[in-house]
C-alpha cells in the first residue's frame, strides 16, 4: 500500500528531489600523524583535500613526496611557498616515508 | 637535506644498480588491496563504504556487493576531484546550458529534459580508470583503490545528440566541453572539464537524471551526469551545468596530464623510464572481479559453493568466464547470466563447486570477450606511472573447514 501512495505522489510532483534539504558530507577525523612541519601540512594540504588522501598513499620516498607537493604548486595552482613546500615534504618524508630518497 | 647529499645518495643508486644488486624497483604489478575496512559511518544516501577521504568524498564498494549486474545506488562508489560540491540542488530551478558554436543557445530545465525529448535507457558499467590502482608497485600517485571503485546502473536520460540537435551544430564545430559545478578551493585550480571530439559520441551518450529508477544520488551526480558508456568514468562529468561547442581543443589539465596512458602498443613503461607520448585512458579494457566468496568467507568442506562475480569490457561484450580454483592450471565456464541489460553491462557469473580438500582455496576469475581479448594473470599486468587499467585475472584465497 505505502508503494502505490509514493509512486503516485512522485508521478503527481516529478521534480521533487530524494533528499529535499541541504545534504551533510561527514567530516572524517583521518588519523594523521603529529609532529614538526605539521602546522605547515594543516595550512597548506587542507584548503583542497583531506588528509585522507596523504595517509592512502602508503609510506613512500622523498621524491615521491615532493613530487605529489610539486604537483600541487604546478598543476593545482595551490600557493605554497619555497619554504613551506620543503617543510611539507620533510614531514611527509619524516611520517609517511620509506626511508628511500628516490 | 642538502643538494649535494641527494646527488651523492643518487649516485651510490646508480653504481648499485650497474653491479647488479639493484636497489631501483621494478615496475610490477600484483593483486591490489583487498578488504580494506567498511567505515562505521555512512555519506548522504549511501550504506557506509570504504572511505579514502571526505574533501573531496572518496567512497569504494566492498567486493560482496558484486555478485549481481547491477549495483545498488547506495552502495555505488563515489570519485570527486574538487573539496567543494553543491549540497543542495533545487530541481525547480536547475537548468543544464548550450552554447558555443550552436544556432540556438539552450538552458534546459530539469522538467524540459523530461518532458520535452525522447526518454532513453541505458544499463552500463562506470569505472574509475584508476580503480584497482593500489595493484601497482612502485607506488601509482593517486587513489589507491582495491577492485570496488566501479559499479553498473541502469541510467535514464536524454541522448545528448537530440540536445545537440535542437541547439543545431554550426559550421567548424568539432569539440564538446563538459562542466560540473564542482569548484576548487582555489580560484586559479583548472576545472574539472571534459572535452570530447564530436566523432567521438555515438547515440548511446546520454546526459542522465535517473539510476536504477531513482534520481541520481548526489555523490553520484545529482540531478544530472553524462554517461559514456565504453569508456572510464573521469569523462562522465557529475552535476552537468553546462555543454560548450567549440571548433578548437582546449588545454586542460584533466585532459592534457591525468587520466592518461603511454601510447604506445602495451600501454606500459618502467619507473625509470616514464615513456614521453601519452593518450588518454579512454575506453575500459576486459576485466571481473569475484564478489564470492570473500578472503572473510567461511567456506565448508564438501558443501555446496557458489562462486559469484561479474564480467565487463567496453562493450564488445563478454564471450566467457573462466574460473580456476587449483591456482590457475586448470580452467572450467562459469554460468553466465542472459546478458539481457545489454553489452555495455556487467555481465554476472556463478559457478558451482564443492570443495573437496581443507584448508587454503584459491579461486579464480578470467572474463574473455567477444573479440578474444582475455585478462591476463596480475603479474603480467605492465606497469605504468598512473596506475591506469590494471585488469589481471581476480583471486580470493579461503579457508575450508
Amino acid at each position: 500500500m505505502k508503494k502505490i501512495i509514493l509512486t503516485t505522489f512522485t508521478a503527481m510532483i516529478p521534480l521533487m528531489a530524494q533528499v529535499k534539504e541541504k545534504v551533510e558530507v561527514p567530516y572524517v577525523a583521518f588519523p594523521i600523524k603529529m609532529g614538526e612541519g605539521f602546522d605547515a601540512v594543516q595550512a597548506n594540504c587542507l584548503m583542497c583535500h583531506s588528509f585522507g588522501y596523504i595517509i592512502n598513499q602508503g609510506k613512500q620516498s622523498r621524491k615521491f613526496w615532493r613530487g605529489k607537493v610539486d604537483k600541487m604548486i604546478v598543476h593545482f595552482k595551490a600557493p605554497i611557498s619555497d619554504k613551506d613546500a620543503k617543510i611539507v615534504t620533510d614531514y611527509l618524508f619524516e611520517h609517511y616515508g620509506n626511508g628511500k630518497e628516490q | 637535506m642538502e643538494r649535494r647529499d641527494f646527488f651523492k645518495k643518487a649516485a651510490v643508486t646508480a653504481g648499485a644498480a650497474a653491479l647488479g644488486t639493484s636497489t631501483l624497483e621494478a615496475g610490477l604489478t600484483h593483486q591490489p588491496i583487498d578488504n580494506r575496512e567498511i567505515s562505521k559511518f555512512a555519506f548522504p544516501e549511501k550504506r557506509p563504504l570504504i572511505t579514502f577521504s571526505d574533501r573531496p568524498p572518496l567512497l569504494e564498494t566492498p567486493r560482496d556487493v558484486f555478485t549481481s549486474a547491477l549495483t545498488p545506488n547506495d552502495q555505488f562508489f563515489v570519485r570527486w576531484h574538487m573539496p567543494d560540491i553543491p549540497t543542495h540542488i533545487d530541481p525547480e530551478k536547475f537548468t543544464v546550458n548550450v552554447n558555443g558554436l550552436v544556432e540556438h543557445e539552450l538552458k534546459i530545465s530539469l522538467n524540459e529534459l523530461k518532458t520535452q525529448y525522447e526518454q532513453v535507457e541505458v544499463t552500463a558499467v562506470l569505472q574509475c580508470g584508476g580503480n584497482s590502482r593500489s595493484a601497482f608497485t612502485p607506488t601509482a600517485g593517486g587513489i589507491q583503490w582495491g577492485n570496488g571503485a566501479m559499479g553498473c546502473a541502469t541510467w535514464k536520460g536524454v541522448r545528448l545528440s537530440d540536445i545537440l540537435d535542437k541547439a543545431g551544430l554550426k559550421k567548424g564545430a568539432e569539440w564538446i566541453g563538459f562542466n560540473g559545478s564542482e569548484k576548487a578551493a582555489y580560484y586559479e585550480t583548472p576545472e574539472f572539464i571534459r572535452e570530447l571530439r564530436l566523432d567521438e559520441l555515438d547515440d548511446h551518450v546520454i546526459l542522465a537524471y535517473e539510476m536504477n529508477g531513482e534520481d541520481l544520488p548526489y555523490l553520484n551526480g545529482y540531478p544530472l551526469r553524462l554517461v559514456i558508456p565504453g569508456s572510464y568514468s573521469d569523462s562522465w562529468v557529475k552535476m552537468l551545468s553546462n555543454i560548450t561547442v567549440t571548433d578548437k581543443y582546449k588545454k586542460l589539465f584533466f585532459m592534457d596530464v591525468a587520466y592518461r596512458v603511454p601510447d604506445n602498443e602495451c600501454e606500459c613503461e618502467t619507473p625509470q623510464k616514464r615513456f614521453p607520448k601519452t593518450k588518454p585512458i579512454n575506453k575500459m579494457n576486459v576485466k571481473s572481479v569475484i564478489g564470492y566468496p570473500t578472503p572473510d568467507s567461511i567456506i565448508n568442506h564438501k558443501s555446496h559453493v557458489v562462486v559469484r562475480g561479474v564480467a565487463w569490457d567496453d562493450g564488445h561484450g563478454i564471450q566467457d568466464v573462466f574460473i580456476s580454483i587449483d591456482g590457475g592450471k586448470t580452467w572450467d565456464k562459469a554460468i553466465l547470466d542472459s546478458g539481457k541489460l545489454g553489452r555495455y553491462a556487467y555481465r554476472a557469473f556463478r559457478y558451482p563447486f564443492k570443495p573437496m580438500g581443507y584448508g587454503k582455496l584459491t579461486i579464480m576469475a578470467k572474463a574473455v570477450n567477444k573479440i578474444g581479448q582475455e585478462q591476463p594473470f596480475a603479474e603480467d599486468v605492465k606497469w605504468n606511472h598512473g596506475g591506469y587499467k590494471f585488469n589481471g585475472i581476480d583471486k580470493v584465497t579461503v579457508e575450508v573447514i
